[in-house]
């Protein structure tokens, strides 16, 4: 969006008021994300797990003898976990993501962080935030250098999209570059559409002065400017997109999730989302607390990942937690846990390596203050967003962080390099009959002999039943799905041959 | 403030001071799902990080003696009270610079608690059926409510006076949120103690905080033990408090939360004992760590009130308190040298908040006029002031319309996003903040807000004719614009942008045409109004 230029053409409208000049927005066309070197269509989706997440409560290390000693109260019995190896168990609120786990499309990697954690909440974030070690104070955030770099004179050469969008939190420091931000905070694009255009005066002059009050009148006519611009592109997308039939949990996050869902399906290109969770800072009384957290986080991401899967859209899309950082190994004596250092990341996607990543953390070799050692540096998990995701040369780590920092292979480069993963001859045909009350007929059609998994998936994308069928024939086989059991509503018969996968809406009536 | 409370309480006090759902599980429940009924929204909008450029220095050392003159007297108003009329602009000017310094700074007198209910005692929750619970949080969330009036309505109807203004500035500086404090009780005495000690001394201050109920629930000094003292407070103590981030160690976190062990608080009492300067009862002889503690270098069986004496010893504890005086009352970059200053004073005058704040007032560097214009309003204070100016304060607007507003623009009184306050300048603008700004501040004219309509009433004939005093009424029109961008702009306009705004009052007459007080009244006050509500659209009216 060229700021500068609109202002000079706008200084001929005489509009004021309510009365935009349509012509802004009318003329361009709409391009794909354009990187100086590579072009992508790759989606980064961040959640923040605001307040310090416990690592060792997500992801636990069921076969440490420490986890149990030193937290009496807080560990989690067998019962509150899900193995996902013999010595690595998940807590039982993520159980909505165990599909996920299982399909091979959630990774985790152990340990993250960066040397000598600073336990402020404020300072740690604005480390996560900027990219820096832990002792140096950058002003301008990792993705503002980032897109900064691929967009020669940013903001004004930059595309009629948003570079990234946020929820939940002013805090821009992230997308912040040397002059300006990267990011859209967005709430609900119809209110916003409407309550921006309707008082948006135009043609307000563009006088500078060299004060401190010039520069934030300068700031805010940016930002003016650029909510008017974005508003109506932001609105396009989320008129576009199909009505989904998931449902998300009605919740903060579930409404940030669906809106992502909405713009990515409606055809936005932003290629960065921040989502926020907030009240991970667990001082008291953790355990209700990080329950009722992680299942929001778990039912809100398994309808988003179903609904990507489900519109075909999840090979363009990878999801990523941070926190700015775990909490201490020692519970306190008010059933809570004070600020740690290092902790796991989660990752999701189709086009990643799953599996865990790193070691069960060593609860015997604690720092001075009885936090955990960290196992992969934070601008590690940055950096491999950044070479093996997007596709930017080695050299722009450097660029970036001032430093290189070796990828960790949690994306599969392999699978994200190519564009169709579905077998060649794997089709899957209309179920038969739909609506149905009784029964209903799957088909579908193999190249040669494979293993089939069915899944039955409700309309939050939980898997509610799972068969493998093991050496299907080639050619067109038939499976039938008993309504018997169902309630009314929709449904996904989902169908997955190696990393192939096929989806089909089903609804039971009754 | 000690004499309020100065309650027999060792007598009274049976704290059910903590169990696993404090305080009371069934309670919380209740209280939470009110929370989430009337807060749906976002009330999420802050977080913690700075956002303003690095700003290439500009000159403010030069400046010598400034011009006090209308400009002068209107940025004096505009940071130190919410929302000067013109009029209280012009008898500034005249009154002189030190003078109205004299004024704004001046005692008040506090005003009457917003109802009795303040010094209601604690249920005790175990013995109340689910209805009275309910009916006890219920009544708890109302007084959340006629509390925030009751400060609104402090604000609209103050004189120029500084008091509401640092009372809000401590409330940010203490943030404290109701979620999780739970008892209005304690929200009105934190309230209470800001108002009351808000130019007062800076050590009363933080030992009232530090062991008044709100404070000991917010950041858990409540139950806090020997054996596994809490470091919530300890570190919030020292680095959003009184040091700042880099100037204390883990071990000094650490030390000072087990001497903040062993204070406990029903939400209305405590077991701390001003006078004695300890906590009493079995909670203090069972969970105090007697023991000796190493803290920033010092040890001895350290209390907390020891530990806030060795930090109150440390050169960067007043540096750290100017450092956010000055980001509140002029600019969000700090002028090192002048922070350094302004903490001499407070450390020479015993941590006295009035004469530091005199001396920053009275300063050349506060009046040098690159500052104007460089302080993005809250939302509370645009808001407020907007209506101030309008002089619309006995207009009768739902409750609804100042909470949601409130809470869309990122500024819920008792709810601060975090302990860190609201950090404001830039981070209160984004892309829904601003034009939900300026969607509201036209509210106030048309009547007509996002969140609803309701009935509203502006005589903008009074606001012209109060806004000019010639009689040659083809130079009147221009005096209302000049007068109203003298009201409501902190930074200049360009004479483009006047002309624009005269174009709008005339809308095609000719200025000798445009007189408020004829009979066809109704087209001029339109145009009056379309201008109101133009001004309220550009960005300059952010600024402060």
């Amino acid at each position: 969006m060229k700021r500068r230029n609109f202002l000079k053409s706008s200084l001929a409208i005489a509009a004021i008021g309510s009365q935009i000049p349509n012509m802004i927005f009318g003329n361009s066309k709409r391009s794909r994300f354009h990187w100086s070197s590579i072009t992508s269509d790759k989606i980064v989706v961040l959640v923040k797990l605001n307040g310090g997440n416990d690592g060792l409560n997500t992801i636990v290390p069921t076969e440490e003898p420490q986890y149990y000693n030193k937290r009496p109260s807080l560990a989690l019995s067998e019962n509150e976990t899900i193995y996902l190896t013999d010595t690595v168990a998940m807590h039982s609120s993520m159980e909505p993501l165990l599909p996920f786990y299982e399909e091979q499309k959630m990774g985790i990697v152990q340990g993250v962080g960066y040397p000598n954690g600073n336990l402020s909440h404020f300072r740690s974030s604005d480390i996560w935030d900027t990219g820096s070690s832990g002792d140096e104070f950058l002003s301008t955030g990792w993705l503002g250098r980032l897109l900064e770099l691929e967009y020669d004179n940013f903001p004004d050469n930059s595309p009629e999209y948003p570079l990234s969008i946020q929820y939940n939190s002013a805090n821009l420091l992230e997308f912040k570059t040397s002059e300006s931000n990267t990011a859209l905070y967005l709430y609900d694009p119809d209110a916003m559409y409407s309550i921006i255009t309707g008082n948006y005066v135009s043609n307000q002059g563009n006088e500078t002065f060299d004060s401190y009050g010039g520069h934030e009148l300068e700031f805010l006519r940016e930002m003016d400017f650029m909510s008017f611009g974005y508003s109506e592109i932001i609105n396009q997308a989320s008129q576009n997109a199909p009505n989904t039939i998931m449902q998300y949990p009605d919740t903060n996050l579930g409404q940030q999730f669906e809106l992502t869902a909405r713009l990515i399906s409606g055809g936005l290109d932003t290629p960065f989302y921040r989502l926020y969770q907030h009240g991970y800072d667990t001082h008291i009384n953790q355990k209700s607390r990080h329950d009722q957290l992680l299942g929001e986080l778990s039912s809100s991401l398994a309808v988003f990942l179903s609904e990507m899967e489900a519109l075909e859209l999840l090979d363009r899309v990878i999801v990523v937690t941070t926190s700015e950082f775990g909490r201490r190994v020692n519970e306190n004596g008010a059933l809570g846990t004070d600020h740690g250092t290092s902790a796991p990341t989660l990752i999701f996607g189709s086009k990643i390596n799953p599996g865990i990543i790193g070691s069960n953390p060593d609860l015997e070799q604690l720092d001075n203050n009885g936090n955990l050692q960290i196992q992969f540096d934070y601008r590690q998990i940055y950096s491999t967003l950044i070479t093996d995701w997007i596709g930017l040369p080695e050299s722009t780590i450097q660029n970036i962080f001032g430093n290189n920092f070796s990828s960790i292979p949690f994306i599969d480069q392999a699978l994200s390099a190519s564009d169709n993963t579905i077998l060649d001859g794997f089709t899957l045909q209309k179920a038969y009959p739909n609506p149905f009350n009784a029964k209903t007929t799957l088909s579908y059609t193999l190249p040669r002999e494979k293993n089939v998994t069915i899944r039955l998936l409700d309309c939050r994308g939980k898997a509610i039943k799972t068969y493998k069928l093991s050496n299907q024939k080639s050619g067109k086989n038939i499976f039938k799905i008993n309504g018997k059991n169902l309630s009314s509503g929709t449904y996904f018969a989902q169908v997955q041959t190696g990393n192939s996968i096929l989806t089909e809406k089903i609804t039971v009536l009754k | 403030m000690t004499e309020l409370f100065n309650i027999d309480h060792k007598s009274k006090l049976d704290i059910n001071y903590f169990n696993n759902e404090w305080p009371n599980k069934a309670a919380v429940k209740i209280h939470n799902s009110l929370l989430k009924k009337y807060w749906s929204i976002d009330n999420s909008f802050l977080s913690n990080s700075t956002l303003s450029e690095p700003l290439n220095p500009l000159d403010n050392t030069q400046s010598t003696d400034f011009n006090w003159d209308i400009y002068s007297a209107r940025h004096l108003l505009s940071r130190t009270i919410t929302g000067a009329t013109f009029e209280d602009i012009n008898s500034c000017l005249t009154q002189g610079m030190h003078n109205s310094v004299q004024t704004i700074l001046e005692n008040q007198d506090l005003p009457d608690p917003p109802g009795d209910w303040v010094l209601e005692d604690i249920p005790d929750w175990n013995s109340l059926s689910t209805q009275e619970k309910n009916d006890i949080i219920q009544s708890y969330h109302s007084r959340m409510q006629s509390f925030r009036t009751w400060w609104r309505e402090l604000i609209i109807f103050d004189s120029n006076n500084i008091t509401e203004m640092m009372t809000l500035f401590w409330h940010g500086y203490f943030a404290s949120a109701f979620s999780k404090v739970f008892y209005p009780q304690a929200m009105y005495q934190q309230n209470n103690i800001f108002r009351t000690y808000c130019l007062g001394n800076f050590r009363d201050l933080l030992r009232q905080i530090t062991f008044g109920p709100a404070m000991m629930i917010w950041l858990d000094i409540n139950g806090s033990r020997k054996y596994s003292p809490n470091e919530n407070f300890s570190r919030e103590l020292m680095e959003l408090f009184t040091l700042g981030v880099d100037n204390y160690s883990q071990e000094d976190v650490v030390s000072a939360s087990r001497a903040f062990t062993g204070y406990v608080t029903d939400g209305l009492q405590t077991n701390y004992d001003f006078e004695d300067m300890a906590g009493w009862g079995p909670w203090w002889s069972d969970w105090h760590d007697f023991d000796e503690k190493t803290f920033m270098g010092q040890t001895g069986t350290w209390t907390g009130d020891e530990i806030i004496n060795i930090i109150l010893e440390q050169d960067a504890c007043a540096i750290h308190i100017c450092s956010k005086i000055y980001k509140w009352f002029v600019y969000e970059n700090i002028d090192q040298s002048f922070v350094n200053e302004m903490a001499n004073i407070l450390r020479s005058n015993n941590y006295e908040i009035k004469p530091t704040m005199e001396f920053l007032l009275t300063s050349n560097h506060f009046f040098n006029p690159i500052f104007r214009g460089a302080n993005i309003q809250n939302p509370n204070s645009l808001l407020l002031g907007t209506i101030k100016r309008l002089k619309m304060q006995n207009q009768n607007y739902p409750n609804q319309f100042f909470d949601k507003s409130q809470n869309f623009l990122g500024m819920t009184m008792f709810e601060p996003p975090d302990v860190n306050g609201w950090i404001g300048y830039r981070s209160w603008i984004n892309s829904n903040t601003l034009p939900m700004r300026k969607a509201i501040l036209c509210s106030l004219i048309t009547g007509i807000s996002p969140f609803g309509n309701y009935g509203s009433y502006i005589n903008v004939r009074s606001i012209a004719q109060s806004l000019y005093n010639t009689d040659q009424i083809d130079l009147a029109c221009e005096q209302v614009v000049q007068n109203l961008a003298l009201l409501f702009f902190s930074t200049p306009l360009s004479d483009n942008l006047k002309e624009r705004m005269l174009s709008i009052l005339l809308d095609g007459a000719e200025p000798y045409d445009w007189n408020i007080n004829l009979p066809a009244w109704n087209a001029q006050w339109n145009r009056m109004k379309d201008l109101l509500q133009y001004m309220m659209k550009i960005p300059e009216f952010q600024l402060s």
